[in-house]
């Protein structure tokens, strides 16, 4: 089950894939994936914030807070924001999933 | 065939776009990060608050069987606030008890969320164990004694409050003087060498790939130091390295942080939880931990 309700918009899969492409530890592999994570969040709710009217952000909070999961946030979004913010959020995350992939070539690349 | 990745390399990487895009939020929408902080979240550990919201089916009974979320949180402050500091040091070890382990190990990322909230909770502190991106080897560890430091070239150890017995170490800090002469020491210095921790910067996994952020990073950061079986908290901050590994310790405590633990008898070392404090603001104080931060 997803955790966040934008889970289904990340496929973060794309990103493990070129990552196990490469020799390391299971700690070293979920410290990578953690902090991929952790931007993701950053960028996923800057963008919403940045949409979201003002007067609807405590209410989006309350209940994100209360249900981080529910598929419902996503609606609510989408009501209360004009342009289309699945849009926006899987833009953002693909973004990220980008950059996470081009340091990880990188990496690859570099020289110990 | 899987191939040899510089991970140190991308390690770098990828803690500089977390952090990046942490400053980013924190710049554009304060008033949402400070919503969930409020409640014991950060975006570094919503997905650990999503998991447990998940498995405790706590949407339904949030929703359909509790009060409402103002009325929760007037409830437990103004419970909070009428505890003396014994009781709340009492509540801290029961509450502690259920989430840290037997025997001393590495905490999970589960247990430390348990922990900051507990801490949240009863101090009204924001302490994380990661910070910024940044975490320490460990959250959970053992503090031994260290000596007083030198503020200023010529201090003794009789220019520096009691305890004095523990003496002043022959050299400096990691960071050096605390001020250049004994003329420009200021209170706020003086009280940064009272209540110091040295916490052991040199074996992080990237501390030379990164090591000019990092020095200026965790120079005088402000953490909080809990012994579990008192508890008794302290806000100190961090001026020194080490200990080395092969002490069997994971971090140093001035003699104040010690005394005031309670650990400045027998072997003189204890075992601690040591997490950031969450204070960009510099509002949390050095020193003593007695009563709920928010609610004073």
């Amino acid at each position: 089950m997803a955790q966040l309700f934008y889970d289904h918009l990340i496929v973060i899969e794309e990103v493990t894939a070129v990552l196990d492409e490469h020799k390391l530890t299971a700690n070293e592999r979920a410290e990578f994936l953690h902090l991929i994570d952790q931007t993701l969040h950053h960028e996923i709710l800057d963008t919403i914030f940045t949409h979201l009217p003002k007067d609807k952000h405590e209410v989006f909070l309350t209940k994100f807070h209360l249900a981080p999961h529910d598929v419902k946030l996503l609606e609510f979004l989408q009501e209360a924001i004009s342009i289309d913010i699945e849009k926006e959020i899987l833009k953002t995350a693909n973004k990220v999933k980008r950059r996470a992939m081009s340091s990880i070539q990188k990496a690859g690349n570099a020289k110990k | 065939m899987p191939t040899t990745l510089h991970t140190a390399k991308l390690r770098t990487a990828l803690k500089h776009q977390a952090d990046r895009s942490s400053r980013k939020l924190r710049k554009n929408h304060p008033h949402a990060v400070s919503f969930l902080e409020k409640r014991g979240i950060t975006p570094t550990t919503l997905r650990q608050h999503a998991a447990a919201v998940a498995a405790t089916g706590a949407l339904a009974s949030a929703m359909l069987l509790t009060p409402p979320l103002v009325q929760q949180v007037r409830s437990a402050t103004s419970a909070i606030a009428q505890l003396t500091t014994e009781q709340l040091q009492q509540r801290l070890t029961t509450e502690l008890t259920n989430v840290l382990p037997k025997e001393m190990a590495l905490l999970t990322p589960e247990q430390e969320q348990q922990i900051s909230n507990v801490i949240d909770r009863l101090w009204g502190i924001r302490a994380v164990a990661e910070l910024d991106s940044e975490r320490l080897n460990r959250s959970y560890g053992l503090i031994g004694a260290e000596q007083h430091l030198p503020r200023f070239p010529g201090d003794t150890v009789d220019q520096h409050d009691e305890p004095q017995g523990e003496g002043i170490t022959p050299g400096l800090g990691a960071w050096g003087y605390f001020a250049p002469s004994k003329q420009s020491l200021t209170q706020d210095l003086i009280d940064k060498e009272k209540w110091y921790v040295a916490v052991q910067t040199l074996y992080l996994p990237d501390w030379n790939t990164r090591f000019r952020y990092l020095r200026d990073w965790y120079k005088y950061r402000k953490v909080l130091v809990v012994n579990p079986a008192s508890g008794k908290t302290v806000v100190a901050d961090v001026a020194d390295a080490g200990p080395a590994n092969w002490t069997g310790k994971h971090y140093g405590g001035s003699p104040e942080v010690m005394a005031y633990l309670g650990l400045n008898v027998g072997m003189q070392k204890g075992p601690v939880m040591l997490f950031f404090v969450d204070d960009p603001d510099n509002e949390v104080p050095l020193g003593p931990v007695e009563y709920n931060f928010k609610i004073k």
